[in-house]
Parts: C-alpha cells; structure tokens; sequence
C-alpha cells in the first residue's frame, strides 16, 4: 500500500467506521438514558426524609455512574462522532419523544402520591423537555439553512 | 503529480463540504475521491517514505471526518484541509520543524517578480526537482502553485506573515529555478 490510489480503499473503509450512524445515535441514546437515571436516582436522593448511610453511598455511586456515562456520551458526541445536521434533527427528535414520555411518567408518579421525589423528577423533566425542544428546533434551522446553501450552490453551478 | 484541483470551481469544494454538513454519504465518498490524491502528495513532502505518508494521511482524514460538521466556514475547505494535513505532519514531525530557519525576513515590500507564470506549466514535470527544495520553501510553492491557495491562506494555515510566505515563494522559485537549470531543464 505505496501510493495514494492504493490508500485510497484503506481511507473509505475508515470513513465507513467513522461515518457510522449507528454509533453517532447509539450515543445520543445513551446520553438520554443516562441523563433520565441520574434525574430520577438525585431525585430520589434529595427528596428521601431518612436513609442510611450505606443507602446514601448506593445513591451516590449510581448517580456519579449517571453523571460519568453523561460525559462519556458528551466528549464523544464532541470529538469522536460529531453530529451532522441530519443526525441532530434525528437526535433532536429523540430527545423531544425520551423527555416526554419521561415527563410523563413522573406525572403518573405525582398522581399516583409519588411524594417529594416525583415533584423533582417532574420538574426536572420538564427543563429536560424544554431544552429538548430548543435542540431540535436549533437543529432544524441549521439543517434547513445548509440545504438552502445547498440547493443555491447546485443552481450556480448547473 | 495530480492537476485536477487547479480548475475546479471554488463554489463545488463549498457545496461537497455542506453536503457533507448535511450528512450525505456519497458526498464523503466525493470528498475523498477528489482529496485524497493532493493530499497524501502533500504529505508525502513531510514525509521519509511512502508508509509514513499513508499514516499522516490516515491521521488527516480521521480528524477531517470528525471536523467537517463543525467548519465554520465551508468555502474554505481547500485551506481548512490543508491545514489539517499540515498540523498533523507537524504533531507526528515536531523535532524536524522545531529548528527555526535563517532567512525567513519579511519581504513585503519585494517588487514582485513574477517569474511563476513561467513556471507553473511545467510543475507536473518537475516533481523530483521540487523535492531537493527545503521543506518550507517546497511547502510554499507547492500550495501557491499547485494547490492553489492563497498567500493569505497559507500564512493562516502556516502560522506566518503574508510577508514571510511571500519571502518563501520568492526564495522557493529561484531554488527551483537553479535546480532546473543544473538538470538542464532550462537554459
């Protein structure tokens, strides 16, 4: 593999792994999760009247497991595999529908006399869904104005 | 040495790096049909052999695929590229560059002598030649003339002075030149 002709296969096989869509999503699918654990487990945490020690240690491990699978899911969605604007409006969506139906759910809860921990869990839910909504909607403009750009360059050069 | 990149249209670079923005894979499969070639050549400067020219180029390309959605400014692909090639070289040959080099005076106010046109008809055939240049004086004239870069972009892409660059092409055409003419090639 001496030439650029003879790298060339060696590089589009590279971008076939970068390019993955799978992995991109699969780490948007984990930030969600992860984020939607942490909420409920500090949500608990705070809003318990009396826990032992050892309960409070089993809280904080899962929620700095939440808290360290939320900036493992981040960097990589940073540096490894950045989103193209058609993935942010796919990841937008997916965030809109995650905290909905966890927004949902911790209405049940409130319903159903969840107590201090649902109160938190659906407040908490709701900036999720907000911010969500915000993403997605960021991701449709930038995704519409690079498909504009997109359609005016392939006029000019037709 | 490859030429296709020196009549391409400026807006069709833009439009493969917003396609790209966007997501398409065939685009990145354009990219790097018509990128690959110029820079692994580029690279190849930097470079002791073939092999090594191929992991600088492996290393170029992971970065511009995990960039290219963040560039902020598609319409210069052409120097962000170079650009990233360039600082890869330098990661992977920091020791060799960390010399600085006599000679790099500022020579804004040079008259500009424009010998190039005469040489740019000829660079496809003179690749051996630019070869025994010294690495920045190559660098120089190679993304002027042949990658067709700005002064202002290589000196962005470089880290030096318009000036200095300038004072590169300068030294880099009479080198070439000498060169030439101890093959030969011209009188």
């Amino acid at each position: 593999m001496n030439t650029p002709q003879d790298s060339m296969t060696m590089i589009r096989n590279l971008a076939r792994g970068e390019l993955s869509t799978k992995a991109r999503l699969g780490y948007v699918a984990l930030l969600l999760a992860a984020t939607g654990m942490s909420v409920v487990i500090v949500s608990l945490w705070l809003t318990e009247p009396v826990l032992s020690l050892r309960t409070q240690l089993a809280f904080g491990a899962m929620s700095a497991i939440g808290v360290s699978w939320i900036a493992l899911s981040l960097w990589a969605l940073s540096t490894r595999r950045v989103l193209f604007a058609r993935d942010r409006v796919i990841a937008g969506r997916m965030a809109v529908t995650f905290t909905s139906i966890f927004l949902t759910g911790a209405l049940a809860a409130v319903f159903a006399g969840g107590g201090g921990a649902a109160f938190g869990a659906l407040a908490t839910g709701a900036v999720m869904l907000a911010a969500a909504l915000w993403v997605l909607a960021g991701a449709k403009r930038k995704f519409a104005a690079l498909a504009a750009r997109r359609a005016a360059l392939e006029s000019e050069l037709a | 040495m490859t030429t296709q990149t020196q009549t391409a249209d400026p807006r069709a670079d833009e439009l493969l790096a917003v396609r790209c923005q966007l997501g398409e894979r065939a685009a990145f499969d354009m990219l790097i049909e018509r990128w690959h070639e110029p820079l692994w050549r580029y690279l190849r400067q930097f470079a002791h052999s073939d092999d090594l020219a191929r992991d600088l180029a492996q290393d170029t390309w992971v970065r511009v695929l995990r960039g290219i959605a963040t560039l902020r400014e598609p319409a210069k692909l052409r120097p962000w590229l170079f650009g990233i090639a360039r600082r890869v070289a330098m990661d992977r040959l920091r020791a060799a560059y960390a010399q600085p080099q006599a000679g790099d005076e500022n020579l804004d106010d040079l008259a500009a002598t424009d010998a190039a046109a005469e040489f740019e008809e000829d660079f496809a055939n003179v690749e051996a030649s630019l070869a025994a240049l010294p690495a920045r004086e190559r660098e120089a004239l190679t993304l002027f003339y042949l990658r067709e870069l700005s002064l202002a972009e290589i000196a962005e892409l470089t880290g030096a002075p318009p000036g200095t660059i300038k004072s590169r092409l300068f030294r880099a055409r009479r080198l070439l030149r000498q060169e030439l003419e101890s093959k030969g090639a011209i009188s």
